[in-house]
């Protein structure tokens, strides 16, 4: 490392506060220039907050930030981009109505002249082929597949020749293909004297990529930066994870910091179940086309009692279809589900739970709970929906019942009657999974259950699943976390647009669920689905 | 409850706002602001016979407003009520004419039924867009008040048009004395009882019924609702039909009641008033008791102001509009305020 | 003929400009239903302006200050105090009719309409027939393609919609959503005092009480059926305006037997029929949802 040239990026004492969260506290660190650095930790630990000040997207309570050692002024995006700093967002950031070619030219510097289409799309041509991004300047953001979002938005990003670019969580959505892909991008892109900061929260990944290290931990930085090559995995996961999962079982400790292989402990399903009668089947399901996601083909699957089977495929294969269809919520063209031994392709969701499902949806925070209500309408809604509409309800009975089972949960909260926005995360899991885990719960549908949350509740999370199929409950797990996927499930299905593209059983190898989740043969394009 | 606290706080002060800047304007435009503020006071609540002239305007106010509160608690911005109000009456008025003659306590039963179903109706088909394809319902019942305004002018100079009428402004038939439920004052224990009816049973389904608590959830986040396994559209078309049901019941009883006929473009700000009301009362039903009695006093002014006060009745279209203007503010100041110095949770 | 296309352009130009407005707020995210109220503004700031400084140039100057103050003003209430944009839209339009009127009678006393001595500037006998238009008429086509150009071939017109559409794209690549809005509302608020003096003026020299009677409101409904393009937009605006002239045309000539009210219906019927369009073909917005934050 050259001692003459300053520091790429480097922060001092930033600490940002939101009202009472501290989400960074006196983080200073500095980068070296033409280096690939990972800075690394568990949800929750500040990293994006870290990549947000370093792009001038947050204004740090106080603290500094230099770019290549000139003191810039903080909280100001266009000083930042012109100081050469770029930051490629974790969920996509380009309008999706703009072509290819008008989302390469809103952010570019400057005011910019009167342009036709035609010349647009001519502007940017040799910029993206100098990227190895081939793509339909005419197509819109939102018909792209998500690995080419992404590398638009890297292009997008490196418009104005930075010299920094600093990607948060990028491998979050990808396939392994994908993440192999982004990775040789980012090496590439290292060559041309690009710094990158790669925010990244899997040991795998970071020990695959990364040239130095950085650890946050509950918005300090506790290690760091370090020379990859002078840090082991295990010394790394005990400084990402602190002391959150103490006493839990060593499997889940890799899975939870992104350090697995083949596990040791293999999952076990409870065999005193397995006589039973299957508590979901799927036949040959096919679903409508809507604008939600990839439709179902022919999907056939099915879950004992007391299984935990898991669902994993890059994101937008038809596992949103998938629980959608089970839940009565896109349409069926083919196929039956039966829950329980029972038909139940015809009936209503509402009748679906009577009968027994219970779904931790996807986005918690919109299709789990609402932010604004309070937490016993929330708490109460599955029940609520069983009866008739008109039905007298007594307030201050649903909230006493709600206290007894938010506590019987260990949901941390002031009074029921708080909105559900207040809480963290993982507390806001928590009501949710006392909403949906109960002794009559026959499927329960886990979709993303962890997404978002910190090592604590993550284990949490995942104890109540084992114990509720301890009790017999089927459990469905989808998840784009491999580590997690292969962590707790009994079996491991692939979804690949819209089909089942291969079964796996433990011990499993994650090379060839990533072959099944990007189809054999069809991994070298970027573009591909 | 301190959020009810926070919540009553904020209307009183952002309404308080919108006083001094109307104050501040009309001193701006040449009249003495205090004096015209005092008489609007008075005009509203202190003048002889005043708070009967207020519950008159509030009560058709109040019916309109509370259902307001429902189609907004379920998350639809119905401002259709202006539109729901007129088809309402509209409807009334043509039961009237076909019942012309026949007993009173079957006829008056069925021109309420008739006026309440042409509100719902008129909710109708911007819920039905809206739940089945999606259609927004902003721009629907906007245009819906438009057309219920021109569908108004048709009617009253056309199939309804009275003969005798003269002047400018087009109106029906007056209706049969022994159909009207009050004088042309306004007030009577016929349409106060309705409106205690209205608000009572109100307060249950919004309070006290598994509906309630679900609408007030879907109004929030449509989609966790529908997780759970609810039917939007049977929550959603409820509170659009309830809503429109309402303002219709507020046009019948402007028809049956104080004017006794309909009139093209009659009361034009009844549904916009409303909308207001419901918003300051921060769609409590309570709230909107007080909230409509507050309006209903700012209408009887209007009326006062010119006659009396020799003051422009203008003034109290812009005191609303300012309170338009200002409600929505999510400001957190007042909540800041309330909680200074305490810890927060 | 040419009458009827004199009466269009003159009823559509007031509606054109206005729709502009309506075109631009709507592209940085802001539904404007206070195009009414800036309108009346601008008519009635135009003849108070003339009969007060006597000069035509300076009156336009007068209404554009107002109408911008009056947009400014919103902009503060929905981007400052976070107010819902319909309900304080609404408001602004309110505050437009009744400041208006109470400006005219604190004035002229209870006086219901206010003469000019002169209205805009006409093209002139070198026009032939179409002499008697005024100079905005002229000026419409080079306005909306010089809008056109801003907002569909420049960069600050992709970086408005993208603080419409997405703004924490906006913000990612240093363009501040809130500041494109108060540009986008104070350019509105310009064509705004233009729409509202040709209205005044254009054809016709006084003010009048609550004179807009709702094209405002019809303004808005073309900017949602013209999809917010800006030349779409005019084009349902000129639709609005045609179907007017015919509907008048039609009474004049076949009496009461024509439904005259249905073809006043027609903007608002169309205005439904293409949200309902829109709304089937997917990536319409919603305006309700009490101005949820649109930010991450």
């Amino acid at each position: 490392m050259s001692i003459h040239s300053p520091p790429a990026l480097a922060c001092r004492d930033v600490t940002v506060r939101y009202g009472d969260v501290t989400a960074l506290s006196d983080v200073s660190v500095a980068f070296e220039p033409g280096l690939i650095h990972a800075v690394v930790g568990q949800n929750g630990a500040g990293k994006t907050t870290f990549a947000r000040v370093a792009s001038g997207l947050v204004q740090p309570t106080n603290g500094a930030v230099e770019i290549a050692g000139q003191v810039i002024r903080t909280g100001h995006v266009r000083e930042s981009r012109a100081a050469g700093v770029e930051l490629v967002h974790q969920s996509f950031a380009l309008p999706p109505s703009f072509t290819v070619a008008e989302a390469m030219e809103f952010g570019a510097p400057g005011r910019g002249r009167l342009y036709s289409r035609k010349g647009l799309a001519e502007k940017w041509r040799a910029h993206l082929a100098g990227l190895d991004i081939q793509v339909d300047f005419s197509k819109r953001i939102r018909d792209l597949p998500v690995e080419t979002q992404q590398s638009i938005e890297i292009a997008r990003a490196l418009i104005t020749d930075a010299r920094v670019l600093i990607l948060d969580e990028p491998t979050a959505v990808l396939s392994p293909v994908g993440i192999e892909m982004l990775f040789a991008r980012v090496r590439r892109l290292k060559q041309r004297g690009v710094t990158v900061i790669l925010i990244l929260h899997k040991i795998r990944e970071v020990l695959g990529i990364a040239d130095t290290i950085t650890v946050l931990r509950g918005g300090r930085r506790v290690e760091g930066p370090v020379l990859a090559a002078d840090i082991s995995a295990d010394h790394l996961a005990t400084l990402i994870v602190g002391d959150a999962v103490k006493g839990h079982k060593p499997g889940d400790r890799d899975a939870l910091v992104g350090n697995g292989g083949a596990h040791a402990d293999v999952p076990s399903g409870h065999q005193r179940y397995a006589s039973l009668a299957p508590a979901l089947v799927l036949s040959a399901v096919s679903t409508v086309p809507d604008s939600e996601g990839a439709p179902l083909d022919k999907v056939s699957l099915s879950i004992r009692p007391g299984e935990i089977v898991g669902i994993a495929g890059v994101e937008g294969n038809g596992q949103k279809t998938l629980v959608r269809a089970i839940a009565d919520l896109a349409g069926l063209s083919a196929g039956t589900i039966a829950l329980g031994g029972e038909d139940i392709t015809r009936k209503s969701l509402a009748a679906r739970r009577a009968a027994g499902l219970r779904i931790i949806p996807f986005e918690r925070n919109i299709e789990g709970l609402s932010l604004t209500s309070s937490l016993w309408e929330n708490w109460s809604a599955r029940e609520l929906l069983q009866g008739p509409l008109l039905r007298l309800v007594n307030p201050a009975r649903i909230r006493a019942l709600c206290d007894g089972s938010l506590k019987k949960w260990g949901v941390h909260y002031h009074t029921s009657s708080q909105r559900a926005g207040s809480l963290s995360g993982g507390n806001a899991q928590k009501v949710i999974l006392a909403r949906e885990i109960d002794d009559d719960a026959k499927l329960i549908i886990a979709a993303q259950p962890t997404r978002g949350l910190d090592i604590g509740a993550t284990a949490f999370v995942w104890e109540s699943l084992r114990a509720a199929r301890d009790k017999g409950a089927a459990i469905l797990l989808i998840s784009s976390d491999l580590d997690e996927l292969f962590d707790i499930s009994d079996r491991v299905v692939v979804m690949l647009s819209g089909r089942v593209a291969g079964a796996f059983a433990a011990p499993y190898d994650i090379q060839s669920v990533g072959a099944a989740m990007t189809g054999a043969g069809a991994a070298a394009t970027g573009t591909q689905r | 409850m301190k959020d009810r606290a926070i919540a009553i706080l904020r209307s009183l002060i952002f309404v308080s706002f919108s006083l001094i800047l109307c104050a501040v304007v009309f001193q701006f435009a040449g009249y003495n602001a205090p004096q015209m503020l005092t008489a609007v006071v008075d005009g509203a609540f202190l003048r002889p016979g005043a708070v009967e002239q207020s519950l008159r305007w509030a009560l058709p106010l109040f019916i309109t407003a509370v259902g307001v509160g429902i189609s907004f608690r379920a998350g639809f911005f119905n401002i259709g009520a202006q539109g729901q109000f007129y088809v309402g009456a509209i409807a009334a008025a043509f039961a009237a004419e076909a019942l012309r003659g026949g007993p009173a306590f079957i006829v008056i039963p069925l021109i309420f039924l008739a006026g309440m179903t042409g509100g719902a109706l008129w909710a109708l088909w911007p819920g039905l867009l809206k739940l089945r394809s999606g259609t927004d319902e902003v721009i629907t019942t906007l245009m819906g008040n438009f057309l219920a305004g021109l569908l108004l002018v048709y009617v009253t100079s056309g199939p309804l048009k009275d003969p005798s009428g003269s002047g400018q402004q087009a109106s029906s038939r007056p209706l049969d004395a022994a159909y009207r439920i009050s004088n042309s004052l306004g007030l009577s224990p016929t349409i106060i009882g309705i409106a205690i009816v209205v608000g009572i049973l109100m307060w249950l389904l919004v309070n006290r019924t598994s509906f309630g608590v679900l609408a007030s959830l879907a109004g929030r986040n449509g989609t966790m609702v529908r997780w759970q396994g609810a039917k939007l559209w049977q929550l959603g078309l409820s509170s659009f039909v309830i809503s429109g049901a309402l303002a219709g019941l507020a046009g019948t009883i402007e028809f049956m009641g104080p004017n006794g006929r309909i009139a093209s473009g009659f009361l034009p700000t009844h549904g916009f008033t409303a909308i207001l009301i419901a918003l300051v009362a921060n769609l409590s039903v309570v709230g909107t008791a007080a909230a409509a009695i507050f309006f209903g006093g700012l209408a009887s002014a209007a009326l006062y102001l010119p006659i009396m006060a020799g003051l422009p009745a203008a003034a109290i279209d812009i005191i609303n509009a300012a309170i338009a203007l200002f409600i929505t503010a999510r400001s957190n100041l007042v909540e800041k305020f309330l909680r200074l110095g305490r810890r927060s949770s | 003929m040419n009458d009827v296309i004199i009466a269009i352009l003159r009823s559509g130009t007031p509606l054109v400009y206005v729709t502009l407005a309506g075109v631009i707020a709507q592209r940085a995210g802001v539904w404007n239903l206070g195009l009414e109220g800036l309108m009346i503004i601008g008519a009635c700031a135009t003849i108070l302006g003339i009969m007060l400084t006597q000069s035509y140039a300076a009156a336009i100057v007068i209404a554009i200050a107002m109408c911008v103050i009056a947009s400014v003003l919103s902009w503060f209430v929905i981007e400052k105090l976070k107010a819902n944009p319909i309900i304080a839209g609404l408001g602004l339009t309110g505050l437009g009719i009744g400041g208006t009127a109470l400006a005219v009678e604190s004035i002229f006393g209870s006086q219901a309409t206010v003469t000019a001595p002169f209205g805009a500037p006409k093209l002139g006998a070198a026009f032939g027939a179409y002499g008697v238009l005024s100079i905005f008429v002229a000026a419409m086509p080079f306005v909306v393609f010089a809008l056109w150009l801003l907002l569909k071939r420049s960069r600050f017109g992709l970086q408005l919609s993208a603080s419409g559409e997405h703004p924490f794209a906006a913000r990612g690549v240093g363009i501040q959503p809130v500041r494109m809005r108060l540009i986008a509302l104070s350019i509105g608020g310009i064509l705004c005092a233009i729409g509202g003096a040709e209205l005044a003026t254009g054809s016709l020299q006084f003010f009048a009480q609550g004179m807009t009677a709702g094209r405002g409101f019809m303004a808005f409904a073309a900017v949602i059926f013209g999809a917010a393009h800006p030349i779409g937009a005019t084009a349902a605006a000129l639709f609005f305006a045609i179907a007017g002239a015919l509907g008048i045309r039609a009474q004049l000539m076949f009496g009461d037997k024509v439904p005259h009210d249905l073809l006043q219906a027609l903007p608002y019927l169309a205005t439904v029929f293409g949200v309902w369009l829109s709304g089937k073909l997917g990536g319409a917005k919603t305006a309700g949802s009490f101005g949820e934050l649109k930010d991450q």
